[in-house]
């Protein structure tokens, strides 16, 4: 087993006096399919918040590729290979979608192919590559969710988080949206995926965590996970004489 | 035949008025506009921009050159200046605009004092050979004084706009208006553009200074009668947009030079307002603003 490439160790995000995460601990290893589930406000953008770098936890430590980067600003993590995608789609407006992936190219470091290149070729991955010079207030929910991916891939990660990445979206272009994952992931990029979609997020997932007010209820196989009693009883309540 | 004449050097000067007004608002444009900060300190940095170029001047040197060669110094100057505005609000959190006003408003005052000390409040001037003369071609007479700034205004605005729309970092200088948050997601420090996007306005002060100072002589204070006009160019362009910014100061720029003619120039720094507000009823967002 190879080892991991994020380790989350112990970290608690509080809010005031509310504690919205943890402790959680949390192993992603490269290449992975980790699927993460919990009703509203169980925590899940918090955590995501706190490995992607706009929050700073208030305990524990976050590790990646052996790094210590629980204070590393966002901006930071995502040069070094931590990307995500909004749950609500926040293209950059007033510019083309080409530019949109252009924004960050100053800043990304140097490589040996153009920044058009790289643009384009995203953009061909997600299937935008026609919609390459449309402003990006125009796009539709669906190509608006691939731009969101397009922006995140475009700084070459390691790691991909998809917050939602399907909410909205009807049956074919949910698979449409699977697909292009799973094609992701086997270049070798570990993905989390954030969903409320079960079916696709367990027809994805290699592996699913499920949080609940803030901390991890049940773990395992996308089966082991949706047969757990306490997985059940946050999503269906308890039956009537069960 | 007088009314023919009247009204074509109206509209000839109101157009020369216009770019010059357009350089002077180019720096708000993008601290106001792309940024949101309001940045009413803009019209003094420009009035030390012009007394810098006075100083270059009196040794010797063109205007415009000095202006050219003090961007770098005064781009430096607005790091400091963004620096200090972040640390005192930006870092506290959001929301912190409106009392940020007091911050700029304190080193409007600040800038003036300075000036006063450091050259009294005697009008300063430049001595270019062109000033005291004018192009003369029919009907129409404008002289070199308005002339020669109002050609170098297209110039800067051509280069900014350039700058915004065919550079990764002028992009990301859009961006960070939009959304910061998307920006450090995609890789970029939205504190470090924010820094470079307050130095390049800065930047612009000093072209704009030297602008004004070349129109007509400026004391410390001719900054005060600017702020209310930059801000309505700023807004009728449409936050952030540098092609409106020219149409939006020339819009006024002729009605400013209209109304002086047929009505009263005393009339005419109130005339941006109202142009302001009968554009705002029907178009909210400014002549060029996004939605």
């Amino acid at each position: 087993m190879s080892e991991p490439i994020v380790v989350i160790r112990g970290v608690e995000k509080w809010f005031g006096g509310l504690r919205a995460l943890g402790p959680v601990d949390v192993d992603l290893k490269p290449g992975e399919r980790l699927g993460l589930i919990g009703p509203n406000g169980s925590g899940k953008t918090t955590l995501i918040n706190c490995l992607s770098g706009l929050f700073v936890p208030d305990k524990g430590t976050i590790v990646y590729d052996g790094r210590d980067i629980t204070r590393e600003p966002a901006f930071r993590r995502a040069r070094m290979g931590i990307a995500r995608s909004f749950q609500i789609p926040r293209p950059f407006t007033g510019m083309t979608v080409l530019e949109n992936l252009l924004v960050p190219m100053d800043y990304l470091g140097s490589h040996e192919r153009s920044e058009l290149e790289r643009a384009d070729e995203v953009l061909a991955s997600v299937g935008l590559a026609a919609r390459r010079d449309a402003p990006a207030e125009s796009l539709s929910q669906l190509e608006l969710r691939k731009l969101e991916l397009a922006r995140a891939l475009v700084t070459e990660p390691k790691v991909l988080v998809a917050d939602e990445a399907m909410a909205g979206l009807s049956e074919n272009e949910i698979d449409d949206v699977l697909a292009l994952l799973m094609r992701l992931n086997d270049t070798g990029v570990a993905i989390i995926m954030i969903e409320h979609i079960m079916h696709a997020v367990m027809r994805f997932s290699q592996r699913m965590i499920c949080l609940e007010t803030g901390r991890i209820i049940a773990m395992g196989t996308p089966q082991d996970v949706a047969q757990d009693r306490q997985v059940q009883k946050v999503y269906f309540g308890e039956r009537a004489g069960a | 035949m007088e009314f023919l004449d009247l009204i074509t050097n109206a509209l000839v000067s109101g157009v020369a008025l216009g770019s010059i007004y357009a350089l002077l608002a180019l720096g708000l444009s993008i601290t106001f506009g792309v940024l949101h900060i309001p940045n009413v300190a803009h019209p003094a940095l420009m009035i030390a921009g012009a007394y810098a170029v006075v100083f270059a001047n009196a040794r010797g040197l063109d205007p415009i050159v000095a202006a050219l060669l003090l961007t770098v110094p005064f781009y430096a100057l607005g790091i400091v200046f963004y620096e200090f505005y972040a640390r005192a609000f930006e870092k506290r959190g959001r929301g912190n605009t409106l009392q940020s006003l007091t911050l700029f408003f304190g080193v409007s005052l600040v800038i003036e004092i300075a000036l006063v000390v450091a050259f009294g409040t005697d009008l300063r001037s430049v001595e270019v050979p062109y000033v005291g003369r004018s192009l003369e071609f029919g009907i129409v007479l404008l002289p070199y004084r308005f002339l020669v700034p109002a050609l170098l205004a297209p110039v800067v605005i051509l280069a900014l706009w350039l700058y915004m729309t065919r550079t990764y970092s002028g992009l990301a200088l859009r961006a960070v208006a939009h959304d910061d948050r998307a920006l450090s997601i995609s890789g970029v420090n939205p504190v470090s553009i924010k820094r470079h996007a307050f130095g390049i306005a800065t930047a612009l002060a000093v072209l704009a200074g030297a602008a004004l100072v070349i129109t007509g002589p400026v004391d410390p204070f001719a900054g005060r009668v600017q702020i209310g006009r930059v801000f309505a160019i700023v807004v009728l362009a449409g936050l952030g947009s540098i092609p409106g910014t020219l149409v939006a100061a020339i819009l006024i720029g002729i009605a400013e030079a209209l109304v002086t003619a047929f009505l009263s120039p005393s009339w005419a720094p109130g005339v941006a307002f109202a142009i302001l507000l009968g554009t705002l009823a029907i178009r909210p967002s400014g002549l060029f603003g996004a939605r």
